[in-house]
């Protein structure tokens, strides 16, 4: 039997100050320059126009630029995709062209006969346009922010009635951490912020707290297990006993997320970069935010002892004691 | 439950995935040689979304631009059937077209190859009207009155700076004096007829004969009553100055202005017919029961088409009142062609010149107009466009992520666990087939990050085994039996396999519910990755142990 980190006893949680002066001081880089420079949005929520064109032959990105400048676009930003016959050229859409009544998808227009013009239709190849008008972005900001907020609240309310509401806390702390980290590393990273990407946070708050789960799934049955045992031992035992299967799960998940960075293509790289450090950051909270959390709230408002086996929740409201066995079932 | 009906419903379970994937014959609207024809093709039956095969992506909002819509609700719903017929008779395979929210129009065109002419047959309004054109000179009487409308909106300066001189303006106090002075007219090199109608016509008021206001100036007579050129330079000075509502008001009353669709060249400069028009149109095209595409030698390209019975006996009635007159038959605020004269009653058949247009615009037109008008005008809110050639490289690129990302999974698991690892590659190969079942069986659409998804979810199914055979690996440290291990091991890890799927699945719920397009594919496909590897973990894995346990009944060790 081959067996890795197996009966290890590291004392984890010892560590945790110096692991929440690194994981606050990157949150602080990240989410200040985040207030500081404005992060990069996809047009999906800015609204604008985006165009992915091949060239016959390779061209000039000042080129490029002198066309576009010269027709009157503007702080269009043209980015090379891939091989120098790629680019992907992004516009807004200008207030004047808003108020008139042509619709999102003009500047897409214009720059195509531009382009075709100047090279020439057999020489220049338009392979995907986007354009989003301002009403649609503003529709898809708020619905990413209510997406990620709902997904909180529901499992927060999952884990309350499942574990308790101390855990229940601990996690949403420690997905709120991740989601605030991997914001940093989105910003540190220059990464768009594009639907795919919120998708990508999204997953990243689910992997984090699958994470978080089966640790406190260990908890929890560990301080039934034995009610002596301080919570510090408890979470330190249950994550060396849950390593091996932390180390196994992450390794899969990360040679799945690599395949996609390395193999997938350019559409879906940043959608991977963000899975790749999410699965980083839901490990590192999962040890060192939601356990320590979980202690801290412990400490504050500790459990009475008898409590312990029965749904916390059930005990507090129910002022006749109910018995561990119907309790924990 | 037996060992028996565990396998039966394995079975079942493989048999109906087979069956739910299993290449069908499917009828789709293929191109061929003489256009779209449908045909039977076989394939497996995984819709792919467009960002995989190529095709557009259309939102669509009602215009309030130029206008509000007052019932917008309605027109949406009667927009939205428009819009449908005319996709359907369009001819693409597998297209969409859905409300989104409530003032939104989705269309989806998976695969075609022109964006462009499909944008153009959604957003069309295709509103036809027959309007007969003015006779009374009615522009020319309003001239001085919107001259000085244009004069006190101030707006002639800041427009005048694109181009014109704009000193006769400043200089001259009435527009009737200053019309004296200026010489404005002949440069405009108007033709002799033009300019001598004009003045015999506006004659009976002198004040009326304006030349140099900054309106009229721009305008000159054409060869028809109630026809104007503009210079093609001068076409959106004189949109902008009709955009001014002090100039709307100062317009003939009972008379609308439109273009003409066509620019035609006097001399060496370019001029487009301007059309003042009696606003009730003597018809709309709500009559019209057929529209065709014909190429014409004199003519060129026309649409003839056909109005029904009662639409008929109005156009008989209506135009039999309008003999020798002008009728501009106008498409969109358009006029189409050059406005014929009416010789006698016209009934129920009628044309629309194209001008220098090809077959594909008659052809295009003719299906708007059989489909019938847009209630309101549409804009653009969203569009993505994708070359099926980014499309099918998405796919193998992700295709060759996913075989990667899976041989990764076989080496780590068959490596660490061997034999156990084993039985769980043969749950992981259930576990895709029954996922991509469940996504062919609910038509979800399999979009790129679908797939990204799809690979993902692969690597977390392994999570389930991973803490099964670790819960097994502890029992069996603590001296248990191999049998009593495996099942405390898959009891043991039940807790923890269902809290976490659990919550990641609600988590996909939620990016269902608030997700649009590329998002809404991934949560699909996570959902069903999350389902299906509970059902092989759990069950399928558990089974495997059974038939194993049985066939070695003293088995000691297990290779784990």
């Amino acid at each position: 039997m081959l067996r890795i980190f197996h009966n290890t006893h590291y004392d984890f949680i010892r560590w945790w100050k110096w692991a929440a002066g690194i994981t606050i001081a990157f949150i602080v880089i990240g989410v200040g320059s985040i207030v500081l420079y404005r992060p990069n949005f996809s047009i999906e929520f800015t609204g604008g126009t985006l165009m992915q064109l091949q060239f016959a032959r390779p061209v000039d990105v000042g080129e490029l630029r002198g066309y576009l400048d010269a027709a009157g676009i503007r702080g269009a930003e043209i980015q090379q995709f891939g091989s120098t016959r790629d680019y992907t050229i992004r516009a807004q859409e200008s207030e004047k062209a808003n108020a008139a009544s042509t619709g999102a998808e003009t500047v897409a227009r214009q720059i195509e006969n531009l382009l075709v013009q100047k090279y020439g239709s057999q020489n220049v190849h338009v392979i995907r346009t986007e354009a989003v008008g301002p009403k649609v972005g503003d529709e898809l900001s708020r619905d990413a922010i209510i997406a990620m907020l709902l997904s909180f609240l529901v499992t927060t309310v999952y884990l309350a009635i499942r574990f308790e509401w101390r855990f229940a806390v601990a996690a949403l702390i420690a997905t709120s951490h991740d989601v605030l980290t991997t914001a940093a590393f989105i910003k540190l990273m220059h990464l768009e912020i594009s639907l795919t990407v919120v998708a990508a946070i999204l997953t990243v708050i689910g992997y984090s707290l699958n994470d978080t789960i089966i640790i406190f799934d260990r908890v929890r049955e560990n301080l039934r297990k034995n009610r002596k045992e301080p919570l510090y031992d408890v979470l330190n035992r249950s994550i060396n006993e849950t390593l091996p299967r932390s180390i196994l799960t992450h390794a899969t998940a990360f040679a799945s997320t690599m395949a996609l960075l390395l193999f997938a293509g350019e559409v879906i790289r940043p959608f991977a970069w963000v899975m790749a450090f999410g699965i980083f950051t839901g490990t590192f909270s999962s040890i060192y935010v939601a356990s320590p959390v979980l202690l801290w709230i412990e400490r504050k408002w500790p459990r009475r002892t008898a409590a312990f086996q029965t749904s916390s929740t059930a005990t507090r409201t129910s002022p006749t004691r109910r018995s561990p066995a119907t309790a924990t079932r | 439950m037996s060992l028996k009906y565990r396998l039966l419903l394995i079975a079942g379970l493989i048999i109906a995935s087979i069956v739910a994937l299993y290449p069908r014959k499917v009828i789709e609207r293929v191109r061929g040689p003489n256009g779209f024809t449908y045909d039977t093709v076989k394939r497996v039956p995984l819709k792919r979304g467009l960002d995989l095969q190529g095709g557009m992506h259309l939102a669509l909002e009602v215009d309030e631009s130029k206008g509000k819509i007052p019932d917008k609700a309605t027109a949406i719903d009667r927009a939205l059937k428009v819009v449908r017929t005319r996709i359907d008779q369009f001819g693409v395979s597998e297209p969409v077209v859905q409300k989104a929210g409530n003032d939104r129009i989705i269309v989806e065109l998976p695969g075609i190859d022109d964006p462009r002419r499909a944008q153009d047959v959604v957003q069309k309004s295709a509103f036809l009207e027959f309007q007969i054109t003015d006779k009374t000179q009615a522009l020319e009487k309003a001239f001085p009155r919107i001259d000085q409308a244009v004069k006190q909106s101030g707006a002639a300066k800041t427009v005048a700076q694109a181009g014109a001189t704009p000193t006769a303006d400043t200089t001259a106090a009435a527009a009737g004096l200053q019309s004296l002075l200026s010489k404005d007219t002949t440069k405009k090199a108007a033709t002799d007829t033009t300019k001598g109608k004009a003045k015999s016509d506006t004659a009976k008021t002198d004040t009326a004969i304006v030349a140099g206001g900054d309106f009229s100036k721009l305008i000159q007579q054409g060869q028809m009553p109630g026809e104007y050129y503009v210079a093609q330079s001068d076409v959106d000075k004189i949109d902008k100055y009709l955009s001014l509502p002090q100039v709307q008001a100062a317009l003939p009353p009972g008379k609308i202005l439109r273009w003409g669709s066509d620019s035609t060249s006097l001399g060496n400069k370019f001029y487009r017919p301007l059309y003042v028009l009696d606003a009730r149109p003597i018809i709309t095209g709500e009559y019209l029961t057929d529209a065709k595409p014909v190429r014409d030698p004199q003519e060129g390209t026309l649409v003839t088409f056909q109005l029904n019975n009662e639409g008929g006996r109005r156009f008989g009635v209506e135009t039999a009142k309008h003999i020798g007159d002008f009728m501009a038959i106008v498409l969109d605020q358009r006029v189409m062609g050059r406005p014929p004269v009416i010789q006698g009653a016209i009934r129920t058949r009628g044309q629309i010149t194209m001008g220098g247009k090809d077959l594909q615009a008659a052809a295009d037109l003719a299906l708007v107009l059989r489909a019938g008008s847009l209630p309101a005008p549409l804009k653009i809110a969203e569009i993505r466009n994708i070359g099926a050639s980014l499309g099918k490289d998405s796919v193998d690129k992700a295709t060759t992520a996913g075989i990667i990302a899976i041989v990764l999974i076989v080496v780590i698991m068959l490596g660490y666990y061997r034999f156990s690892g084993l039985l769980a590659i043969i749950g992981l190969c259930l576990y895709m087939l029954f996922t991509l079942a469940a996504l062919a069986g609910f038509s979800a659409v399999l979009t790129l990050p679908g797939l990204a998804g799809f690979v993902l979810s692969i690597g977390i199914a392994v999570d389930a085994n991973v803490l099964i055979f670790e819960r097994i690996r502890e029992e069996l440290d603590r001296g248990k039996t191999v049998r009593t291990a495996v099942d405390e091991g898959f009891h043991h890890a039940m807790s923890a396999i269902i809290d976490s799927n659990v919550s990641t699945a609600l988590t996909a719920a939620v990016l269902y519910q608030y997700g649009t397009g590329p998002v809404r594919g991934f949560a699909v496909t996570l959902l069903a990755g999350i389902a299906a590897s509970m059902v092989t973990s759990i069950f399928v894995v558990r089974t495997f142990y059974m038939i194993w346990l049985t066939r070695s009944k003293s088995a000691q060790t297990l290779s784990i």
